[in-house]
């Protein structure tokens, strides 16, 4: 098996170009799972591209219209930027703790793919757009189309997410609830985004993620459009038959964390409490 | 195998061992500096913690390949420093060591912490240290021991 | 004059410095050179017979040890025997420990580890309370007829989950060969424990036992008499291969097969008089032993001891049994029994005075002991008791009165608890005596340095520090005068293991002793030693066939107050604030038992609303740091902690237990906050969110 270290990002797409290797980012998710013995080295079953060092891939930029984030930015240095939603630094804060997000990106919760992620999760609420690339070509997807599973992306073996897009939106209230074991350091046993705008008593943008209820993240788009330019009586009025939208999407599992009524019952709450307190601002 | 190159608590330093290697491991192993400790392996407790370019990283979760380049500062380069000496005696002071193997990964904490913060609050302080388990102290004089050193190292940080 | 400084007055812990600075060398630093490194095959299933063995090509330089290389008994020395160093025919849990695989290369060992290959013909594992491999009884009084008496009864029935020590180093062993015989150094409790079971599986002599304590990254019981199991494993490999070993387990390895706190179902049913005093209790107690029953017979005895907690019921019956199960040997945590026991009582009592309707609080201080009243067993609380002004002051520091009426209103969604409960210091009964008796050596070398030789371990609580004070301070000598290094059984006297609280009340008083006829025959530029011997206080009187009399010599007493707040969303607990006081007679350094306090009520407090853990089919769920949660810095209540002196006449200094104490109350108090704060009984703890939400719906 081969270990690079590429030099440069144009160097790493080539490497990528052969097709068997893995981009190992801050490597707190792949070095647990590869996890062997102590001193002995991890468990790669690929290729690896130690792509940590690739500082040009680190940085944030007001593009204006949305906010540039490079692939390798951790979770630190996200929550100091002054451009970085806060709703998203609310759920930063959240992860881990300060040396995992020290190392850790949000490329590699996409990457990782886990229905509990909560940086993925805050990308469904915000609408990101991923920056694919690959040697000689790029695409952009909304993040929606790209994560399809557990641990499944649309991600070939020669792609690697280079850029982050967060457009601007402006809300007037937000809220990122998660429930882990414990209040730091966890992993979610359910999580909910959710973010609105209210002007003049109407909703001009509603949305709602939950996070790990589901294979993937659940953010009913239909849903929010239903209810968007309705008065915010209206809105909390239809709150049974919100609620009962999202019923066929929450189907979580029994794990060692939690169990699916807790999960379920608790994440209709997170619905009903933002849909009931949406225009009492933070 | 393959040569990185690194700097280790102020010097230049190469090793040629697998990518692959945790960098604990090195640090413990090859380099024979145990003052970072294995708690768990998994990220989970940050006995392993080290500086990296003056902030905190769990060693045991980062392969030597990540290293190459970087500024890694570890317990044996940092007990040289005069805010070492600062945080060691209030450390001592208020009683914020029993079993002591989080310890060294709580000095290094509690350094990134006043590095970037030179005046925590006691929540600041909380969400600092939230990623080093400790489960002799129930936290409480580890606490008061950052804010004695803040206090006692002013103008240090 | 200059007059001499309070005992408790604190000085600065004397192996801070090593620790801190990442110098102290706890077993994992360190390596010996030529050393080789030992990994543990283990049982896949929880039960059955295993019909073949096929081991992989081995390479020159790599060994297998297992059952069939045991010089002498396949047994596990510790109180009760029937703990096996390998698995030889039959297994018995998942994880059990089948043989060794030792050899230079980490890599190579795991590969071959991973490649044997054992054909098992599979049995019907057991998991529920059915077979019984412990069974203990007493009684006071008159049970029946208090009974037949009674206005009134009512019943319940209480759960404990298991507990994870979840110290932050993980076991292990470094072992070599000295002179012949077997050297081994290690992260343990009980040096002692260790080189008896050594010897007895080894059939070797005392003097080729060597027991070294490397610095202890936290025990908690852990360390008690699990360090026995791999200390006798690699003896055997070390005789078989002759060369360094070191045996450090992986942090979900020690999850998965290291001893727990015992889950718990304790039926609790009371008999009420005319005016709603309780006149008698029957109880029946059961702990889930695992598969072996180890130390699991002491730890219910202990549980039941506690069975009326600070209360007097004059009438008692009290059942306990220790079940056999195909799950991981649960053992030694800290408090031994008496937080389940601790727990389902004080809920109790609570339950009782709701169910008719009276306060809580006056309830139970209507049956709180009293000195001279008969302690649970027929003994006598024979030393004046304080709880009286501890419970006021406790009152007084957290609001309590005030605050449980304003979280009568349950929109608050708050509550708040409080315990109080009392903790016997050291062994049960005769214990001390008859079985540990121990021993403790001062040696004055010519240079007039004094030398501390006990077998105590200083895991983090601070007896390399408060010895060394309490020594200096009676020989009037500066500290720096007096060592204390880690114990070294080729040194040190058997002093008894490093448990039951008695490390300062017991070994602290044997030295006190020690020194004081030091002191009197001091005689400069001299080597003297003095030797002192445990001996029974007269009073102590107990039989331990019907568990009848005292119990202990000493009890130490606390106070806990909880504060929470649970989400109406997502039923999560916030711990917000928390309270203790102490009575332990005497602090010996005041920091260090407010650092005791600390973190016995992190745990205690967690251990009821927290920390899960639990078993499918014998395979634990939860076996890392990610999946078994211990509380963070965030999750810890602001803390304010006081100690109340009551010296005991026979404690150095007045000293009592401390250690086990500080862990005890704090389930039932963070316990009764939830219930107050969601107006719902609590019964079984942790009391998690999907525990509280199922409460909530289902009273
Ligand atoms: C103690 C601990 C606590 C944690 N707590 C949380 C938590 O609270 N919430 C949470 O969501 N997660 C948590 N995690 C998981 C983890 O930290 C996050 O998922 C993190 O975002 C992973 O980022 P990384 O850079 O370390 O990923 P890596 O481990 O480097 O990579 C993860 C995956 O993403 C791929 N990848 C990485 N970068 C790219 C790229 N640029 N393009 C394409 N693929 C890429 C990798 O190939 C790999 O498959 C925790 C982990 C630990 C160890
Ligand atoms: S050993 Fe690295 S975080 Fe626990
Ligand atoms: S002092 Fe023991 S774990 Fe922190």
């Amino acid at each position: 098996m081969k270990h690079v270290i590429p030099k440069t990002y144009k160097e790493a797409l080539e490497h990528l170009s052969e097709g068997t290797y893995k981009v190992l980012a801050g490597g707190t998710d792949l070095m647990v799972k590869n996890r062997s013995w102590s001193e002995t080295p991890a468990r790669f079953k690929q290729d690896m591209l130690y792509i940590h060092n690739l500082d040009e891939l680190r940085y944030v930029e007001d593009k204006g219209d949305h906010l540039a984030i490079g692939a390798l930015t951790d979770y630190e240095t996200l929550l100091r930027h002054e451009a970085v939603p806060k709703v998203l630094k609310d759920c930063l804060i959240e992860i881990a703790g300060p040396a995992i997000r020290k190392v850790g990106t949000l490329a590699g919760n996409i990457g990782n793919a886990s229905p509990a992620a909560d940086g993925v999760l805050l990308l469904y609420l915000l609408d990101a757009q991923l920056v694919i690339e690959r040697k000689g070509a790029r695409r952009e997807a909304l993040i929606d189309d790209v994560i399809t599973g557990p641990g499944k992306t649309t991600l070939s073996n020669e792609e690697m997410i280079k850029e982050i897009r967060l457009p601007k939106s402006t809300f007037t209230k937000t809220q990122f609830l998660k429930v882990g074991g414990r209040k730091a350091d966890a992993i979610s046993k359910v999580a909910f985004a959710g973010a609105v705008r209210i002007e003049d008593g109407i909703v001009k943008d509603l949305r709602m993620a939950i996070g790990a209820v589901n294979v993937t993240v659940v953010r009913l788009r239909e849903v929010e459009k239903l209810h968007t330019g309705e008065t915010i009586s209206a809105v909390q009025d239809s709150i049974v038959s919100i609620k009962n939208a999202y019923v066929p999407h929450i189907k979580p599992i029994d794990d060692q964390r939690s169990n699916r009524v807790y999960r379920k019952r608790v994440a209709f709450n997170m619905i009903e409490d933002f849909i009931m307190n949406m225009h009492i601002q933070d | 195998m393959a040569k990185v190159t690194f700097t280790l608590n102020g010097e230049s330093i190469t090793v040629d061992e697998p990518l692959n290697m945790r960098f604990l491991d090195i640090l413990r192993m090859k380099l024979g500096l145990t003052g970072s400790k294995e708690g768990c392996g998994e990220g989970e407790c940050g006995a392993c913690a080290v500086l990296i370019d003056g902030q905190l990283v769990n060693s045991c979760l980062l392969p030597l390949g990540s290293v190459e380049g970087r500024n890694v500062m570890t317990i044996e380069g940092y007990r040289k420093t005069k805010r070492y000496k600062i945080l060691e005696d209030a450390f001592i002071e208020e009683g914020a060591v029993q079993c002591g193997i989080c310890t060294p990964g709580m000095v290094m904490a509690s350094e990134s912490l006043l590095n970037q913060n030179p005046k925590p609050s006691e929540k600041e302080i909380r969400i600092a240290l939230a990623g080093n388990l400790c489960r002799c102290t129930g936290y409480e004089m580890i606490f008061k021991a950052v804010k004695r050193a803040a206090k006692e190292g002013e103008g240090l940080w | 004059m200059k007059t001499k400084k309070d005992i408790s007055e604190s000085i600065r812990k004397v192996d801070s410095e090593e620790k801190i600075s990442g110098r102290a060398p706890y077993t994992s630093d360190i390596s010996v050179e030529g050393m080789l490194y030992a990994k543990t095959v283990r049982s896949p299933i929880a039960r059955g017979v295993i019909k073949n063995v096929k081991l992989p090509d081995m390479p020159e330089g790599y060994y297998t040890v297992d059952a069939s290389d045991i010089p002498s008994r396949n047994v596990v020395s510790m109180i009760y025997e029937d703990w096996p160093v390998f698995a030889e025919k039959e297994v018995n849990f998942i994880g059990e420990p089948i043989m060794l695989i030792v050899g230079p290369d980490k890599e190579t060992v795991m590969n071959l580890a991973d490649n044997v290959e054992i054909d098992y013909e599979e049995k019907n594992p057991v998991f529920d309370f059915s077979n019984s491999g412990v069974r203990l009884h007493f009684d006071k009084g008159d049970v029946v007829n208090a009974f037949e008496r009674a206005a009134k009864t009512i019943e319940y029935e209480y759960e404990t989950g298991y507990q994870e020590q979840a110290y932050i180093e993980p076991q292990g062993f470094v072992g070599y060969i000295e002179d012949g015989g077997y050297t081994l150094v290690g992260s343990i409790q009980c040096p002692y424990y260790v080189k008896n079971a050594v010897m007895d599986t080894m059939g070797e002599d005392e003097d080729k036992v060597r027991v070294i304590q490397a610095p202890v990254g936290g025990a908690f019981g852990g360390k008690e008499e699990f360090p026995s199991v791999t200390a006798c494993q690699l003896a055997v490999a070390l005789k078989k291969i002759q060369k360094p070993i070191k045996f450090i387990y992986e942090r979900e390895e020690d999850m998965e097969t290291t001893t727990k706190r015992h889950p718990s179902k304790t039926k609790m049913e009371a008999a009420l008089d005319e005016h709603n005093n309780i006149i008698g209790m029957r109880s029946r107690i059961g702990l889930d032993g695992g598969a072996y029953i180890g130390l699991s017979g002491v730890v219910l005895s202990r549980g039941m001891l506690a069975v009326t907690n600070a209360y007097t019921i004059d009438n008692l019956d009290v059942h306990g049994d220790v079940f056999l199960t195909n799950t991981v040997p649960n053992g030694a945590f800290r408090g031994f029994g008496a937080p389940q026991m601790i727990f389902a009582i004080e809920m109790f009592i609570h339950h009782i005075a709701k169910d008719i309707g009276e306060d809580p609080y006056v309830f139970r201080k209507r049956h709180m002991v009293k000195q001279g009243d008969k302690t649970s067993t027929s003994g006598t609380f024979r030393d004046p008791i304080i709880l009286d002004d501890m419970i006021q002051k406790a009152v007084e520091i957290s609001n309590y009165h005030d605050k449980a009426k304003a979280y009568e209103d349950r929109d608050t969604y708050k509550g708040i608890g409080m315990s109080w409960f009392l903790h016997g210091c050291g062994f049960t009964g005769s214990g001390e005596s008859d079985i540990i008796k121990a021993n403790v050596k001062l040696r004055k070398d010519d240079e007039d340095n004094v030398h501390i030789l006990v077998a105590a371990v200083d895991m983090g609580q601070g007896p390399k520090t408060t010895f060394r004070k309490l020594v200096a301070d009676i020989l009037d000598v500066p500290i720096e005068q007096v060592t204390f290094n880690y114990p070294d059984t080729r040194y040190v006297p058997d002093s008894g293991p490093t448990v039951a609280s008695r490390t300062m009340m017991v070994v602290g008083g044997l030295l006190a002793r020690a020194a004081k006829t030091l002191k009197e025959d001091w005689k400069e530029g001299e080597e003297q030693t003095v030797v002192k011997q445990y001996e029974q206080p007269d009073y102590v009187e107990w039989d331990q066939d019907t568990m009848r009399g005292d119990a202990y010599p000493a009890y130490s007493w606390g106070v806990n107050v909880v504060e929470v707040e649970v989400s109406k969303v997502t039923y999560e607990v916030t711990v917000t604030n928390a309270w203790s006081i102490y009575d332990l007679g005497k602090a010996i350094d005041e920091r260090i038992v407010m650092g005791q306090a600390d973190g016995g009520q992190a745990q205690g407090i967690a251990y009821g609303y927290l920390e899960v853990m639990n078993h499918e089919n014998g395979k634990l769920k939860q076996k890392n740091m990610t999946d078994y949660i211990i509380p963070t810095s965030v999750d810890v209540p602001k803390m304010e902690n006081h100690i109340m002196d009551n010296p005991y006449p026979l404690g150095p200094y007045g000293a009592k237990g401390v250690g086990e104490l500080t862990l005890v109350g704090g389930a039932p108090a963070v316990a009764l906050a939830i219930e107050q704060a969601i107006g719902r009984k609590v019964r079984k703890i942790p009391a998690t969110p999907e525990s509280i939400m199922e409460l909530i719906d289902n009273g």
